[in-house]
């Protein structure tokens, strides 16, 4: 998640470099260290520098860094020519370096070559078995076949031996949400809380896999989940403040019959109701009347 | 006696300060040269997989709040079983960190090249102070000592009646060895091999490292007690609604 300022910055450094201004190499660090995708703008400038013979030698060690990054670019583009005189380069001069084969692993899955590019990782395997950017490339390469559940089965192995990557465990969610595999979702989500229980994202997230799952205990959690990502993001974030008022009127719907618990769930939807109309009022005020009827319609049917 | 001795500025000039000096410079040294020779160890799949568990079981532990009472039960089974739990070591594979050192060549090469580098130097600069840095008194500890102390500060004065506060540079070196510990943490950056106070107390009681902090971790996961924090954010949520409203 980059932060606020640091992507200001690579904004402004960003429209600097495109206008004509100096600050190209600064610009690809900034890219380099954020791990932004601006392929397109990091081929044109990267291009530039390493075709200038006199800005190369100025970069001494990180010139290689260099044509790896703009190697990347160059796949991410599709222009292979430029990815290929890239790792040519590379390879002659860090002969049988891990790096530079997976450089020339990611270029054949840039071709296409599924299988090709999977021997040619094996191949790397064997002698680094615990490289973890290998091992992705492979869940990649399965996900691109669109064989999904080969990609959740090469996860479940990566994810048994590095247990603590929080990444593998996004990217393993999502491959369970589109497979609609809903309860696994949710113990992925569950395990990203746990390892950053302040990041607004997973919450929204697990309260969304619990209210689809369905049922009142799942509701009543998944309504408290929409009120802890309103806390920690101020009451600004509308898709919560939605999730709490659908919550609501579930439960309500299917405590009907049983009166027993008057909570003060009432008093939380109202207000995010209330919220959910200030802010369609500042932010897009056509659609405001939607929303009020919307919302009565709702108060009604609970 | 009690009188006070005045020690001449001179010492200061040419013994503790150049002692200093010198002790920065070789631990400096030695830390260049262990980055030379560090051998690359391949990292073990087990080694790194206990590891990661440890990681993970830690952030149950500090996360527990968050997440519902059934899943945490859950993963505290998971993690705690006896029979294949997580972090249940059998008693067995326990305690042979040592033969697997004497098996294994490699480890035992590093474990020596890392004592030397440690000895050798520590040896030559207190074979140095003691040629050249003995026979007077070079500083005077602020506090009173017993005379318990006598024989190992005062060593190279051979005057009973000084009093122990006054010492020889001998003391001085050993003040330094254990105080520039936090000096080479700001000048080498985290990771240097300059921790000998630490390496010591490792040394002294070589356990298999895993398997103690893998029994550590049950431990704690199972002490803890689940206390669900999300309905306090709930109500945060209300008050932060209530004043977005307003």
């Amino acid at each position: 998640m980059v932060r606020a300022e640091e992507a200001a910055r690579l904004d402004r450094l960003e429209s600097q470099v495109e206008n004509g201004g100096g600050g190209a190499w600064e610009y690809l660090c900034l890219v380099r260290k954020l791990k932004a995708r601006r392929s397109d703008k990091v081929l044109k400038h990267g291009l530039s520098i390493l075709n200038d013979p006199k800005a190369r030698s100025k970069l001494g060690g990180e010139e290689w860094t260099l044509y790896e990054q703009v190697a990347f670019a160059a796949m991410d583009c599709q222009q292979h020519d430029v990815a290929k005189d890239c790792i040519a380069i590379l390879s002659k001069e860090f002969p049988g370096s891990t790096r530079v084969g997976r450089l020339e692993g990611l270029l054949l899955e840039a071709k296409g070559a599924w299988a090709e590019a999977e021997k040619a990782y094996e191949r790397l395997l064997e002698d680094n078995p615990l490289d973890q950017l290998i091992h992705k490339r492979k869940v990649a390469i399965a996900k691109a076949q669109g064989d999904l559940s080969a990609a959740v089965n090469l996860l479940n192995k990566y994810l048994e031996i590095f247990m603590a990557d929080h990444d593998a465990w996004r990217e393993l969610a999502e491959i369970y949400m589109s497979l609609q595999m809903y309860k696994q979702a949710a113990f992925c989500y569950e395990e990203l809380i746990l390892s950053q229980p302040t990041v607004p994202p997973y919450h929204l997230a697990y309260a969304e896999v619990l209210y689809t799952i369905g049922g009142l205990e799942n509701l009543q959690t998944a309504k408290k989940y929409y009120a802890s990502t309103i806390t920690l993001t101020g009451g600004k974030n509308t898709r919560a403040l939605y999730g709490v008022c659908l919550c609501s009127i579930a439960i309500n719907q299917l405590t009907k019959g049983r009166n027993k618990e008057e909570k003060e769930g009432s008093n939380l939807q109202s207000l995010a109701a209330e919220a959910l109309q200030r802010d369609y009022r500042e932010r897009a005020p056509k659609k405001l009347p939607l929303v009020i009827s919307m919302l009565k319609n709702m108060k009604l049917n609970s | 006696m009690a009188e006070d001795l005045v020690l001449d500025t001179a010492i200061r000039d040419w013994v503790l300060v150049p002692l200093s000096v010198v002790m920065v410079l070789i631990g400096v040294l030695r830390y260049f040269v262990s980055k030379l020779m560090r051998s690359h160890q391949a990292p073990d799949l087990k080694v790194v997989k206990e590891g990661q568990v440890i990681l993970r079981a830690r952030n149950l532990r500090a996360a527990a709040g968050f997440i519902p009472a059934k899943s945490f039960r859950a993963r505290k089974i998971y993690y705690t079983n006896e029979e294949n739990g997580l972090l249940h070591v059998p008693k067995g594979q326990a305690q042979n960190a040592q033969a697997q050192m004497f098996s294994d060549p490699n480890l035992a090469m590093d474990m020596m090249k890392k004592n030397l580098s440690m000895i050798i130097p520590q040896t030559l600069t207190f074979a140095w102070v003691n040629f050249f840095f003995s026979g007077f008194v070079a500083a005077k500890i602020p506090f009173p000592l017993t005379h318990r102390f006598r024989g190992m500060l005062q060593n190279g004065i051979d005057l009973s009646t000084v009093d122990v506060s006054y010492v020889s540079s001998r003391s001085w070196y050993f003040l330094n060895l254990f105080g520039l510990r936090g000096l080479f943490s700001l000048i080498l950056g985290e990771e240097n091999a300059m921790d000998d106070t630490q390496r010591m107390m490792q040394m002294s009681g070589f356990g298999f490292d895993p398997t103690k902090s893998l029994g550590a971790e049950k431990d704690s996961i199972d002490i803890i007690q689940h206390e669900w924090a999300l309905p306090k954010l709930e109500k945060r949520a209300e008050d932060v609604l209530k004043k977005l409203v307003k």
